[in-house]
């Protein structure tokens, strides 16, 4: 965003520029031109129409660090000059702003006219809090997790390792949990039944704060995960075969 | 019995044990035993029913308590003189040396109901000097209370006859945690598996319950139902309790220190992978990191005299018993089988340090002790069953377990070198025994 902000700038500097030096001819043309001849009337005055400018700023309102646009069009200017920091632009155009605090933008029109102004206000407000996000949308979590969108993930024996497949998985995860950055997601670590209940406390809370790790390297907020080892308590699949002990080793998601 | 277990361990792990017998003293010594005639308790006065019960009560416990002690060779009742004993004066001592019955010593005694509840006249007597060792009379204010009268006594008989070298372990009380459903809750129970009671009901997972050492206390873990927390609680017995702050969500496996001052436990800081062993004052404060590497380490224990901690770590591969100096220093390996170690417990004498261990190519556990001194390995459990979570007893001279050898997992207690199994639980499933130390009024 902000490279195209700064293309947008210099592109107007440019223009800018192009015009001024198109002034500069212009405004140098009459000296070259032939003096009319006289007449026998009193010098005319000058008769070149006045120089309009209206200048408006879209949106009015914004929110601290978000971007406005300023279009301007004018009449009979020779120079176009935007105070307020913008500086000066051509006849016609627009440039995206970014304000720090509410400002007003004075377009100024300059001609053989005479001069126009215009001026436009754009108010910087507060940035509003996260939006809170409503039982709806941790509900829209809840059946990703229920539908298996939300997957979970799996260990070999004995290892916290996370396997290309696994971290597949979280990478998509990942977004579910960016998507609902109020809903609080429990990591919990299980294992399969055949180590002792102390050490597979110990590393189904390995497993758990692997997968919150990498949840987190992922560019979900560390503290949206709460990892918790289940040890071998709440087994998934209740047989004492290899079938049933891979589906027992995983990290699995569940909301508070 | 050991014998075919132990080949087949030379077989799978060569480095294991050495091919002569282990020449590691596992006490209770198998010679020297003493021989104990115990005849029935008789009614002091006319028989009745109620105090036929209380005896029926009485006479199994006591027998059962000096079996179990380990300290005895039990003579058969069937060869008992006919002659009921009520009193020294009913005893002709010849007919208690006789090659059949052939004891050295020789308990008897009487009860009689007395209100709500019982007086027992006890005695035990040398067979050969025909000298009394013990006379005692016992007062249980309700009969409901007669089991207690037998463990007392019997208790009092193992201390006299093993020279005091043993208070006996009948009034000890073994922890353990009870699947309830989903929950797991802490329960109490007899050492012979009377008497269970309830510690905890909250509707959580409360494991690993660890006894204080005056036995006023139980440490254990708590996940309360709808908590993603694992706390560690310092639960009074008489009611009220303590929970330490841990630095993370995982906490397990508190024990608390020889002078009741401190609790080491495992646990994890925010910013690690994984777990360590920290210790802190019973209060939580002066919490400090003593592993502080890599890997997991857990299920630490205090050695007897507090000075050293035994624990679980994997950062060599699998996991596996080391030691280090309290203060976290001097860390070093215990044993090096491969496989996966847990539950180290240090034996009150400080001499071995009891675990369980899983070989490499089998997925059942084993009980085992290794002497801390020489590295020296015993196997205690045999057969197809996991035999896991060894407890010493306060005398040292038995260890409480957790077996699958009936099915689910129960709480077995045996003699330090493997023999006399006894089940003391057969319902539901329960895990991590703990046995308790001797209460400050034994002391």
């Amino acid at each position: 965003m902000k490279r195209i902000l700064t293309a947008v700038m210099v592109l107007s500097l440019f223009s800018a520029l192009f015009v001024l030096s198109g002034c500069k001819k212009k405004t140098t043309a009459p000296v070259a031109r032939p003096t009319p001849a006289p007449t026998t009337a009193a010098p005319a005055p000058t008769t070149a129409p006045a120089p309009t400018v209206e200048v408006q700023a879209s949106p009015s309102t914004v929110e601290r660090g978000q971007q406005a646009t300023l279009t301007w069009k004018t009449q009979n200017a020779t120079s176009v000059v935007i105070d307020g920091g913008v500086g000066n632009v051509a006849e016609n155009g627009s440039v995206v702003i970014t304000p720090r605090e509410s400002s007003t933008f004075t377009a100024i029109a300059k001609g053989p006219g005479g001069e126009g102004r215009s001026s436009t206000r754009v108010t910087v407000v507060a940035p509003r809090e996260v939006p809170q996000v409503t039982s709806t949308d941790i509900d829209g979590l809840r059946q990703a997790i229920q539908d298996g969108r939300v997957k979970d993930v799996f260990f070999d024996y004995d290892k916290s390792d996370l396997s290309a497949e696994s971290r597949a998985t979280l990478e998509q995860n990942a977004r579910w949990f960016r998507q609902f950055p109020g809903a609080s997601v429990v990591v919990e670590g299980h294992c399969d039944e055949r180590g002792t209940e102390e050490y597979n406390l110990a590393l189904g809370d390995r497993r758990a704060q692997a997968t919150r790790e990498y949840l987190v390297q992922l560019g979900v907020t560390a503290d949206q995960l709460e990892p918790i080892s289940l040890g071998e308590e709440r087994p998934f699949s209740p047989g004492s075969d290899e079938s049933s002990y891979s589906q027992n080793r995983r990290a699995h998601f569940a909301l508070k | 019995m050991t014998v075919p277990i132990l080949m087949q361990l030379l077989v799978t792990t060569l480095t294991m044990f050495s091919p002569q017998e282990p020449d590691i003293v596992i006490r209770p010594p198998i010679t020297g035993v003493t021989r104990l005639a115990v005849a029935d308790f008789q009614p002091k006065a006319a028989a009745s029913a109620e105090a036929d019960s209380a005896l029926k009560v009485f006479n199994e416990v006591v027998w059962k308590d000096l079996d179990f002690s380990a300290f005895f060779e039990m003579k058969s009742k069937s060869f008992y003189p006919v002659k009921p004993i009520r009193v020294p004066t009913d005893v002709t001592f010849d007919e208690w040396q006789t090659s059949t019955v052939n004891a050295d010593f020789l308990v008897f005694g009487n009860l009689q109901l007395s209100g709500g509840g019982a007086v027992v006249e006890a005695y035990l007597y040398d067979v050969k000097t025909k000298q009394q060792v013990l006379g005692k009379r016992f007062t249980a204010a309700s009969t409901t209370l007669i089991r207690n009268v037998a463990h007392s006594f019997a208790d009092e008989i193992v201390f006299q006859l093993s020279a005091a070298t043993s208070r006996g372990i009948a009034r000890t009380q073994i922890a353990f945690s009870s699947q309830k459903g989903d929950s797991k809750e802490v329960y109490i129970v007899d050492y012979d598996g009377a008497n269970p009671r309830t510690v905890t009901a909250n509707g959580g997972l409360n494991k690993f319950p660890e006894w204080s050492p005056d036995n006023t206390r139980l440490a254990f873990v708590t996940k309360l139902p709808n908590s993603s927390r694992w706390e560690i609680w310092i639960q009074e017995l008489a009611g009220g309790r303590t929970v330490l702050p841990t630095p993370s969500s995982y906490a397990s496996s508190p024990a608390v220190s020889p002078d009741g001052q401190r609790a080491v436990f495992s646990s994890r800081s925010q910013d690690a992978t994984d777990s360590d062993v920290y210790v802190a004052s019973l209060s939580g404060g002066g919490m400090r990191n003593l592993t502080n590497h890599r890997g997991i380490d857990t299920s630490p224990c205090w050695s007897p005299t507090g000075q050293q901690i035994a624990f679980i770590s994997d950062r060599s591969g699998g996991p596996q018993v080391w030691v280090m100096d309290a203060d976290g220093s001097n860390v070093r390996r215990l044993v090096s089988e491969g496989g996966h170690c847990d539950s180290p417990e240090w034996s009150p004498d400080g001499r071995l340090v009891a675990y369980s261990w899983q070989a490499p190519t089998q997925w059942k556990h084993d009980v085992y002790v290794v002497e801390v001194a020489t590295g020296k390995i015993f196997q205690l459990t045999v057969g197809g069953a996991s035999n896991e979570s060894p407890h010493w007893s306060p005398d040292g001279r038995h260890i409480v377990f957790q077996s699958t050898r009936s099915g689910s997992k129960q709480i077995f207690i045996m003699n330090a070198d493997g023999k006399n199994v006894r089940q003391i639980t057969a319902y539901g499933i329960n895990e991590s025994p703990a046995w308790s130390g001797y209460s400050k009024r034994d002391q």
